[in-house]
């Protein structure tokens, strides 16, 4: 009875449970309801979806020396579509035994979506002796969560004269020990250059840095003041608002700025009917030069290109 | 001066003094989707700021690409935004997106388009 509230009640115990566990890579099937169940499911989704990015945002994901594991998705199937090989870590992220799986069509193991999707998209690649693309799947796994992931899908010939194989793969970022079984023997550290100036942050310092991050974003047109007037108007020292900005975002303050000045910049390019030189003034930028060295840094195209 | 437009997302009416969007039932609005919205909306406005009206009621999953691209590059040109909602489900949807993203402009949920309206300054009257 998938549409009882003690069934969607118990999906909903599961997802908190692995979230718990520190994997937010599934999520539950929203429904077409309008209910209290459906908004706590809605809810679930997208506070799993914020935690699970502070977690891999290495601020974060660093500040408590938090291992941050790799679980890899990885399966093998014939032409047909049929399940040849799967990985320890599969089986765990889909709460399946290897027997279970293996045998199977992939698309049992897919949303009624994705599997329409699959059909359709395999059909074309099979055509061709190689091939490579990703698509976006989503897996539904045997608790009845959902696993959604961009996945590369790699078409090959088998050595042995077997005929066309497909290897589907795909990566999950967790927290800790992910799973009792499967061990991933890996560990990846999302951390790069913080380790010489790591501040400890109070509650009250990550208010006042996210205040900073959310003053910048809404006066993107305006100078920043120097960091030392910045850090004494907001209440608090130079060293932390430098390097905990950078703690907690994983970029520094101008870099920041120029960063979301940038994304404005493409934003007007695009939509708007302004020339580059209003936009240039509308986004704080000193020069021209400087601007579309920037732009070009970070999109690989002049903003004139863009724009015709 | 009156204006429609419609894309597999959202319709979209135009005024002199409000655009009006309303979001069709979709299975999800993703990235790709926020950016077909955003794009039509600014588009449609050619470079006036203007309050909005944001008929979310048939929304019943985004995810947080999207929401990121709606708060940052989505918030050009608005003035003021209210959303219309149906609690409990997009009551939710738009109490957690203002919640988590730094709002450019003034932003508020209403469960009644007169009262949002009057947060956007505006009379009601027929054909809004």
């Amino acid at each position: 009875m998938p549409n009882s509230d003690d069934f969607r009640v118990k999906r909903i115990q599961k997802m908190l449970l692995e979230m718990a566990k520190g994997n937010f890579f599934y999520s539950i099937e929203p429904s077409d309801k309008n209910d209290n169940i459906a908004s706590l499911v809605v809810l679930l989704n997208m506070v799993n979806e914020e935690i699970g990015a502070a977690f891999i945002h290495q601020g974060f994901a660093n500040a408590h020396n938090t291992p941050q594991c790799v679980i890899q998705l990885s399966l093998i199937l014939d032409a047909q579509g049929q399940i040849e090989l799967v990985t320890n870590g599969t089986c765990s992220l889909m709460s399946y035994l290897p027997k279970d799986l293996i045998g199977k069509h992939i698309t049992e193991f897919l949303s009624e979506k994705s599997g329409k999707k699959w059909t359709k998209k395999m059909a074309k690649h099979l055509k061709r002796e190689r091939s490579e693309t990703v698509l976006f799947l989503e897996f539904v796994t045997n608790d009845g969560l959902v696993l959604s992931k961009d996945c590369q899908l790699s078409v090959y010939q088998a050595l042995d004269g077997s005929g066309q194989k497909i290897l589907l793969d795909s990566v999950f970022f967790s927290k800790g020990e992910p799973f009792d079984t499967g061990l991933p023997k890996k560990t990846l550290k999302v951390t790069k250059g913080i380790k010489e100036h790591k501040v400890t942050l109070t509650p009250e310092d990550i208010q006042i840095i996210r205040d900073v991050h959310d003053m910048i974003i809404n006066n993107l047109e305006k100078d920043l003041p120097r960091l030392n007037d910045l850090a004494r108007q907001m209440g608090t020292n130079e060293y932390k608002l430098k390097y905990g900005f950078k703690q907690i975002y994983g970029t520094t303050i101008f870099r920041f700025l120029t960063r979301e000045r940038l994304r404005m910049a493409k934003t007007l390019i695009k939509h708007s009917t302004l020339t580059i030189k209003q936009i240039i003034q509308m986004t704080g930028f000193k020069s021209k030069t400087h601007f579309s060295r920037a732009f070009k840094d970070k999109y690989g195209m002049s903003p004139t290109d863009l724009r015709s | 001066m009156k204006k429609t437009h419609e894309n597999t997302y959202t319709v979209y009416l135009l005024t002199d003094r409000l655009i009006h969007i309303i979001y069709k039932k979709a299975p999800c609005i993703d990235l790709k989707a926020a950016q077909v919205i955003v794009m039509d909306r600014m588009q449609l406005q050619e470079g006036r700021e203007m309050p909005v009206l944001c008929d979310i009621r048939e929304v019943r999953n985004i995810n947080k690409a999207a929401r990121d691209y709606l708060a940052l590059e989505g918030s050009l040109w608005i003035e003021k935004l209210a959303f219309l909602i149906d609690p409990p489900v997009t009551d939710m949807i738009s109490s957690i997106y203002l919640d988590t993203h730094a709002q450019k402009v003034p932003t508020q949920s209403f469960d009644n388009k007169s009262e949002a309206l009057a947060f956007l300054g505006i009379e009601e009257k027929d054909g809004n």
